[in-house]
């Protein structure tokens, strides 16, 4: 079930119908819970014992953990342990094939042929979000920045929250714990601003990064990258950063549109990441949850920079390759995530602490390039195909005959009026009272639904970070 | 991908941007503008797309493009159509025929215009797209009827819902025309009327509302093509052999009969707009199924709502004695030497209805005609 199919419309209208009628607050989170069970049930029941296992690890270890003296031995082994089965979770699920056939391509360029069985595990949707959320809970509570719940209930919910379980964004307990506390009620504001953004995200999602695509994959998974010009390839990347970040902020947004609509507020996930001029100032505006959280439970624990530069170059890297990890289970994602690190080690080489200084525009288009770029190593399915691609940046490759449709340009136009209207859109609605006239309001909506209705496309394709 | 998806998607960019909260106002005159406008922006939408020849293209425009091809690669030859649904896809090897028919002294060339679960309307359709895109009329179209399609009018939704190709030929005419069969008893039980008339109406409704239309829309022209005969090597499903003779050798306890009232005036219809279009005769047939009650039912309409018409059903008892065997891909769909042997049978019957003798008239179509 994905925001988009008409199957979740109809389960949105009878959780928001029920959520809304009932009164208090304990029956409210009840249905939630069970409805999050069945938002995830829907891809697969198997995986409900999963998150189960995640949910009552995490609950039963904080609260064991609250019994032991803070920074205790006893309190760091059961964190340590607690992390570990999490991360036990993740790597059985997630990274089981790929370290087994990266052991085999070990072994067989070392002459030896291992023979052992090659299990395929499904993997389960959401995984890598719901133990990132798990594993901020107990650090949180370990740490004694946050009383452990001794409701499952309510840790359930906080993990398994139906709008944000699948693909983020990854929510603090910190956050959201209090506001199961607080009492609700349904307003005008609280629907139009849910509304808003789940059209917004909408709009992004079913309007603009599934027609993009048919520009991409036709290049990055026909199996033939030879047979596509230089400049097909350059467009299918570009095609592919606009996917990439209408499909993803698409689903952020409708994740935050459907939790407002039942009271709750989860935090933005991306702020216009294609406005950025320098490479810190992307993760900052990127995948905000994300970014974030590595930050906090992995960048700044390993050290963060307190070491001295070579020790922050090395803990940007560990960071980011275990961030370019998080995203896939391929070499090519650890590549992006090392390219990652090394601009951001570039980056505070360069302007960190010197004074040096270059105008917007060319900020801008060295550091757009370089997400580019980087975008190939993303989306590539080998490490052939990434250096193709770099090399049809370049110029220095062959190319083929098959060219993409030439409005692949009009991406960057795209992504640019997205940026502005949604810097300058609160200001521009100011300067144009009439739009908040309820015929001019309620015209434009009926003509942005005729225009979706035709944009919407049959086949809807899953959401880009549901493989993550 | 189109130009149009791109236009759309700025424009619903600009107003989900924009569109921030409404003032209070009164209910019902904010949903009489919402509704207002919607009905406004669709026709816009269907205006846009039609200017640029964008449709929600699907298997039957590629098959259509095949078959033009295949016209254009064969210039002067008097064409006889084919059309059906997966049964013709499976049993009429086109370019077998014209071989056979050449052999036997015949210039025309067959053309297969099948598609598996295809309406009769939808094949309409997509013989319009067809007449319109070659350089005369075919001088005979040959039309399947299949009682499965006759009597349940909403039998497409069996093989697909809610899918392109479905919400495309969904139009009003369509619709009409399968709740007509419904109202005329084309369903099984209340339930499954309610079911059908459901699905209709809401296929209708999605084809009204534009869905997919601009995001899968694309030239007809430009979809690629597809072979219409789909020849079958190995069973989908076992063919009891006991069970198998028994259909095959069952005589068939047919009498005249007319079709239902509704197929049988659509098929009145789609002849005086065949023959409007220049089309010398139309014809009707049905390839083999094992089931006799299936196979009597078309004889049936070929002695009786058809009977003035070149009617060809497979009850020939030598062709039944031929096909007994590993020649069935299921109950109703033949393997390829199935087809093999219904095609030199049908090459055979066609030549005996004296069809294929009566002079073609190469009308040549208002298309082509036009400067």
């Amino acid at each position: 079930m994905i925001f988009t199919e008409p199957v979740f419309l109809i389960f949105f209208v009878l959780t928001f119908g029920l959520y809304w009628l009932m009164k208090g607050r304990e029956a409210r989170l009840s249905l939630l819970l069970v409805a999050s069970m069945i938002f995830y049930g829907w891809w697969d029941w198997r995986f409900l014992g999963l998150i189960g296992w995640v949910i009552v690890v995490s609950w039963a270890c904080a609260l064991m953990a609250a019994r032991l003296q803070p920074g205790s031995a006893g309190r760091r082994v059961l964190l340590a342990t607690t992390i570990a089965s999490h991360l036990g979770v993740l790597a059985t699920f997630k990274y089981f094939g790929f370290f087994a056939s990266s052991a085999v391509m070990v072994m067989e360029s070392m002459g030896l042929a291992p023979s052992w069985p090659v299990l395929n595990i499904l993997l389960p949707v959401g995984i890598s979000f719901y133990v990132f959320q798990a594993i901020s809970y107990v650090v949180d509570t370990a740490r004694g920045d946050l009383a452990p719940e001794p409701r499952l209930r309510r840790v359930a919910l906080y993990i398994a929250f139906f709008p944000q379980l699948v693909a983020g964004p990854i929510v603090r307990a910190a956050s959201f714990f209090p506001q199961m506390e607080r009492a609700k009620r349904l307003s005008r504001a609280l629907i139009a601003s849910g509304l808003r953004a789940f059209l917004i995200g909408f709009v992004y999602k079913a309007g603009i990064a599934d027609n993009l695509a048919p520009l991409v994959d036709p290049v990055y998974s026909g199996g033939d990258l030879a047979a596509w010009s230089n400049l097909a390839l350059v467009g299918a990347t570009l095609a592919f950063a606009g996917q990439i970040y209408f499909d993803f902020a698409g689903y952020s947004l409708m994740a935050i549109g459907v939790a407002r609509l039942f009271g709750y507020h989860i935090p933005r996930n991306f702020d216009y990441p294609y406005a950025s001029l320098s490479i810190a100032d992307f993760w900052r505006r990127w995948h905000i949850s994300l970014s974030s959280w590595l930050r906090d439970y992995l960048y700044i624990p390993i050290g963060g920079n307190r070491g001295g530069a070579l020790a922050t170059y090395r803990n940007l890297m560990i960071t980011m390759v275990l961030g370019g990890l998080w995203h896939g289970a391929a070499w090519t994602f650890v590549a992006w995530g090392a390219l990652q690190g090394a601009g951001l080690g570039l980056h505070r080489a360069l302007f960190g602490r010197s004074s040096l200084r270059i105008g917007w525009l060319p900020a801008l288009i060295l550091t757009q390039g370089f997400v580019l770029l980087s975008w190939a190593a993303f989306r590539a399915e080998s490490f052939a195909d990434m250096g193709a691609v770099w090399l049809a940046f370049s110029g220095l490759r062959a190319g083929g005959p098959q060219m993409l449709a030439w409005y692949v340009w009009l991406v960057p136009g795209l992504i640019a009026m997205d940026a502005l209207l949604g810097r300058h859109g609160r200001r521009l609605a100011r300067a144009l009272p009439a739009l908040k006239r309820p015929a001019v309001y309620w015209s434009g909506l009926g003509a942005t639904a005729g225009l979706l209705l035709a944009l919407y496309p049959l086949e809807a394709a899953p959401f880009v970070y549901f493989q993550f | 991908m189109n130009l149009l998806v791109f236009a759309f998607a700025a424009l619903a960019l600009v107003c989900a941007h924009l569109l921030r909260a409404a003032r209070p106002g009164h209910l019902a005159g904010g949903a009489l503008a919402f509704l207002v406008s919607l009905a406004i922006s669709v026709m816009a939408v269907k205006v846009a797309a039609a200017s640029l020849g964008l449709g929600r293209t699907t298997d039957f425009d590629r098959v259509v493009n095949h078959a033009v091809a295949q016209v254009e690669a064969d210039p002067r030859a008097p064409l006889l159509v084919f059309t059906g649904a997966s049964y013709s896809r499976n049993a009429l090897d086109d370019e077998a025929l014209t071989r056979q028919l050449r052999a036997d002294g015949y210039p025309h060339r067959v053309i297969n215009l099948s598609l598996e679960a295809a309406s009769l309307a939808e094949r309409e359709a997509h013989l319009e797209a067809f007449l319109s895109r070659i350089p005369r009329a075919p001088d005979l179209v040959f039309v399947e009827v299949a009682p499965a399609f006759d009597q349940h009018p909403a039998q497409f939704f069996d093989n697909s819902k809610f899918s392109l190709r479905g919400i495309e030929q969904f139009d009003l005419r369509t619709s009409a025309w399968t709740g007509v069969g419904l109202l005329q008893g084309g369903c099984e039980g209340a339930a499954d009327c309610v079911k059908q008339a459901g699905l209709t109406g809401a296929h209708f409704g999605l084809n009204a509302l534009n869905v997919g239309l601009v995001s899968g829309g694309e030239h007809p022209e430009d979809a690629g093509d597809l072979a219409a005969y789909d020849p079958q090597y190995t069973p989908r499903e076992t063919v009891d052999s006991e069970a198998q003779l028994q259909g095959l050798r069952a005589g068939p306890d047919f009498a005249p009969r007319p079709g239902p009232l509704w197929i049988a005036s659509l098929r009145a219809q789609l002849d005086a707009r065949l023959t409007a279009r220049g089309v010398r005769e139309v014809g009707y047939y049905f390839p083999p199924v094992i089931d006799a009650h299936e196979r009597a039912y078309v004889d049936g309409l070929c002695l009786g709502e058809l009977a003035g018409a070149p009617c060809i059903a497979p009850t020939d008892p030598a062709l039944l004695a031929a096909l007994e065997g590993e020649v069935w891909f299921d109950q109703s769909h033949l393997l390829a030497p199935g087809a093999e042997i219904y095609t030199q049978w049908l090459a055979n019957e066609l030549i005996a209805t004296g069809a294929l003798d009566r002079a073609p008239r190469f009308q040549i179509s208002q298309e082509s005609a036009a400067p």
